[in-house]
């Protein structure tokens, strides 16, 4: 009886083949739908940061390094999930195919795009890129106050506080 | 601190070891590996592709690498998962277990770099957390091959044990490049 069942997968193993993958020696299954390592274009990419908010485990980051604005992108910990580059406004991220990213050193795992940055008129802190700044003008056609182009978060701020106060109290002048 | 008994022997430092015989113990370590998949709180789906890398259908036994059930048998070990604070008494003493040359594969985002666990309470936040804590503890890891993935393919792991023991270049470089204005 055993032997007849036997003799019957010898049948089925001769008509289904060999279902074994030989990857190494032969290209992976990668279908259209596949998403693996991202892609920042250097050329594209703003600085906006866009895509390190969405990022659910902050893969992508964005900070200042000394004068320079650096956007890292750590392989390591991207889940693939290509949000970053549904939601990029400058269609800067493309998601690839590479998945065979296996490496012995971890610094190895590190994409960086370096910005150049605009410095606070008033307080000299670098606070956004030269790009993210001329795309801000090109979309809203230069109609923006010098001063929310030149002047960081904070001291736009207490600007903004003290010309009020000015007017409350009546005097006028910064 | 840890929970690391063994008997209160002292592991031994065998970084001359690690330096002058390692490769020696690769080529031998060529003919095959014996792995230990090691769970340290994964969501699951890197230990599916682990099983999926065993099957048939991926079947690594071609290439002489055997699941075996203790790390005293074993030359490497998988680790998935962000290594919870629960996990690393049991993790340590896993790893310690393990003869020398001691290889380890940190498997997806999560054994990486913590994946979207990378910063909670609970979790420490993938091997290069956990190196820290083998390193306070005295044991020593030989080499460590990162393969980064949510949940890792199997193919990436099949490739993450070719790069490991140096049968391939891995294809990862550093790249940090200006923003050019266009
Ligand atoms: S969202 Fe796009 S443009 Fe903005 S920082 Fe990210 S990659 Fe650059
Ligand atoms: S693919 Fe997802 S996880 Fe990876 S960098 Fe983009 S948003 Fe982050
Ligand atoms: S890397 Fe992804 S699939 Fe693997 S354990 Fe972590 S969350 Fe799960």
């Amino acid at each position: 009886m055993r032997m007849v069942k036997f003799l019957k997968m010898l049948s089925i193993s001769v008509r289904e083949g060999t279902a074994t993958r030989k990857y190494p020696f032969e290209s992976p299954l990668v279908t259209p739908e596949f998403r693996g390592k991202i892609e920042v274009d250097p050329v594209k990419c703003v600085g906006c940061g866009a895509c390190t908010r969405i990022c659910p485990p902050k893969a992508l980051t964005i900070g200042n390094e000394g004068d320079e604005i650096v956007l890292k992108y750590f392989e390591g910990r991207c889940i693939f999930c290509g949000m970053c580059a549904y939601v990029c406004p400058q269609k800067a991220i493309t998601v690839s195919k590479e998945f065979e990213l296996a490496t012995w050193e971890l610094g190895d795992l590190y994409d960086e795009v370096v910005h150049t940055t605009v410095k606070c008129r008033i307080c000299g802190k670098p606070f956004t890129t030269v790009k993210f700044v001329k795309e801000v003008e090109k979309r809203i056609d230069n109609k923006v106050p010098e001063d929310l182009l030149t002047v960081c978060p904070e001291c736009r701020k207490k600007l903004t506080a003290r010309k009020i106060g000015s007017k409350v109290v009546g005097v006028s002048g910064e | 601190m840890l929970a690391v008994s063994d008997g209160g022997k002292p592991d031994l430092t065998m970084s001359e070891f690690a330096l002058n015989k390692l490769e020696e113990v690769f080529t031998k370590l060529k003919r095959s590996v014996w792995v230990f998949h090691l769970n340290t709180g994964s969501c699951n789906g890197c230990d599916i592709e682990v099983l999926d890398v065993l099957t048939p259908y991926f079947d690594v036994e071609r290439f002489g690498i055997k699941l075996v059930g203790s790390p005293r048998h074993a030359d490497l070990i998988l680790l998935t998962g962000p290594v919870t604070i629960k996990t690393i008494g049991k993790v340590v003493r896993a790893v310690k277990a393990m003869p020398r040359p001691r290889l380890v594969l940190a498997l997806g985002s999560c054994g990486v770099g913590g994946g979207i666990w990378f910063n909670t309470y609970a979790t420490l936040g993938g091997y290069p957390q956990l190196e820290k804590i083998l390193k306070d503890a005295g044991v020593e890891v030989d080499r460590v091959v990162y393969v980064p993935g949510c949940p890792v393919r199997p193919e990436a792991i099949i490739y993450g044990v070719a790069v490991l023991l140096g049968l391939l270049q891995p294809k990862s470089k550093h790249r940090r490049v200006s923003a050019v204005e266009g």
